[in-house]
């Protein structure tokens, strides 16, 4: 190779370095622009980080909060049973007392009744007018009857009522199985971030039991037999319902 | 007939109010248990028992297991069943059916609801018998 061509080659390499340095010129502020980006957003990052730690760390008090309303619920729920059973206890005594009363007072009217038309006096029977006019308590004993009736008839419908306290126990557990989830996520984007373990996993466990069960879907439909009547014609019409093409059937039917 | 309940729910408010309802409806004779693996221990314990009425949702064994293990059991595979529960979908009491419950409550229920539940399984399980 002559060494005119050696020179010729040497020049265009030279013309290519060229190049490639006036190009780099124009993206090194490029370049120094994403390095400048890139340190502002690295606070915010571990911002962010932060925020998300601090999250994650307040979600099992959160969890736990949630358990203790779930117990006192249930503790007071029980506390107003106990208050119940012991009105109903009392109102039953008193109504077996005061149909004793009643029973009596009829004896009473009889027998006073029995004893002004024995003695023929015409002043024993104005005696015993006055006395089933102003005297005789059957009817007030009556009324007193109709209104622990209707006592016993509250507080049966007070215990009906309560049955709130297991639905909304219910839909507790499943806002706490959401937040067990959320945790979870939470907990892989930490590492993520941080590439590390955040905290020992014990620290951020939620206290959940295994074991729990509930209904999501568990809600208190206050006198509403809508819900129950569809149990009720599913169930009225198993008698043709033997095989599942006929279940199937029978429940896209509803 | 005689009858003796066994209530079955993990919640005790709810083991509470079944049993007053029973009290309501004159049926005073009754076993409580907290899930299906307790009632089953209650069903082997005391062979008296002859109507059950459970929940669904609960821990160790659910009323749909408790359910399916009385009926594959030969003692107990006649004992009728109420299930007294939240869950509504109609998948659900599909499922309750083909486990062969005998019947089906939705909480919050009255002790009317409870009444006309027990009679109609009563009246099935005679005429059956």
């Amino acid at each position: 190779m002559s060494s005119d061509t050696v020179m010729t080659r040497l020049f265009e390499k030279l013309n290519d370095l060229k190049a490639i340095f006036m190009y780099s010129e124009k993206l090194i502020p490029v370049i120094q622009s994403l390095i400048d980006f890139m340190r502002d957003t690295i606070p915010l990052l571990e911002n962010i980080n932060q925020s998300i730690t601090d999250s994650a760390s307040k979600i099992p008090k959160v969890t736990h909060q949630i358990n203790n309303v779930t117990n006192a619920t249930e503790l007071a729920t029980n506390e107003i049973l106990d208050l119940i059973d012991k009105v109903l206890s009392e109102t039953n005594n008193s109504e077996a007392m005061l149909e004793r009363l009643l029973e009596l007072e009829k004896e009473k009217a009889e027998l006073i009744r029995e004893v002004a038309l024995e003695s023929n006096s015409p002043k024993a029977v104005e005696l015993l007018q006055k006395y089933d006019e102003k005297y005789d308590n059957s009817a007030r004993i009556e009324v007193l009857l109709g209104v622990i009736k209707n006592i016993k008839e509250y507080a049966n419908s007070i215990t009906i009522s309560l049955q709130v306290q297991d639905i909304t126990a219910q839909q507790l557990a499943a806002v706490n199985h959401l937040i067990d989830s959320v945790q979870k996520k939470l907990g892989s984007l930490i590492n993520d971030l941080e590439k590390t373990q955040l905290k020992s996993g014990e620290e951020l466990t939620i206290p959940f039991e295994d074991s729990m069960t509930f209904d999501p879907n568990a809600r208190y439909q206050n006198g509403g037999n809508s819900s129950q009547k569809v149990v009720d014609d599913v169930m009225a019409k198993k008698v043709n319902a033997s095989t599942q093409e006929e279940i199937d059937k029978l429940f896209h039917k509803l | 007939m005689n009858l003796k309940f066994l209530v079955v729910d993990d919640s005790v408010t709810m083991r509470r109010i079944v049993i007053n309802s029973l009290a309501n409806l004159n049926y005073l004779d009754y076993v409580e248990a907290s899930d299906g693996k307790d009632a089953l221990s209650k069903l082997e314990a005391d062979p008296e028992i002859n109507f059950v009425i459970t929940d669904w949702n609960m821990p160790e064994m659910s009323g749909l297991e408790l359910v399916k293990a009385i009926r594959s059991n030969e003692k107990f595979s006649e004992l009728p069943v109420l299930m007294v529960t939240t869950r509504g979908l109609k998948n659900d009491i599909i499922e309750a059916l083909q486990a062969k419950v005998n019947n089906y409550i939705l909480k919050p229920f009255t002790p009317q609801v409870l009444r006309e539940k027990i009679e109609q399984i009563l009246s099935t399980t005679i005429t059956e018998k």
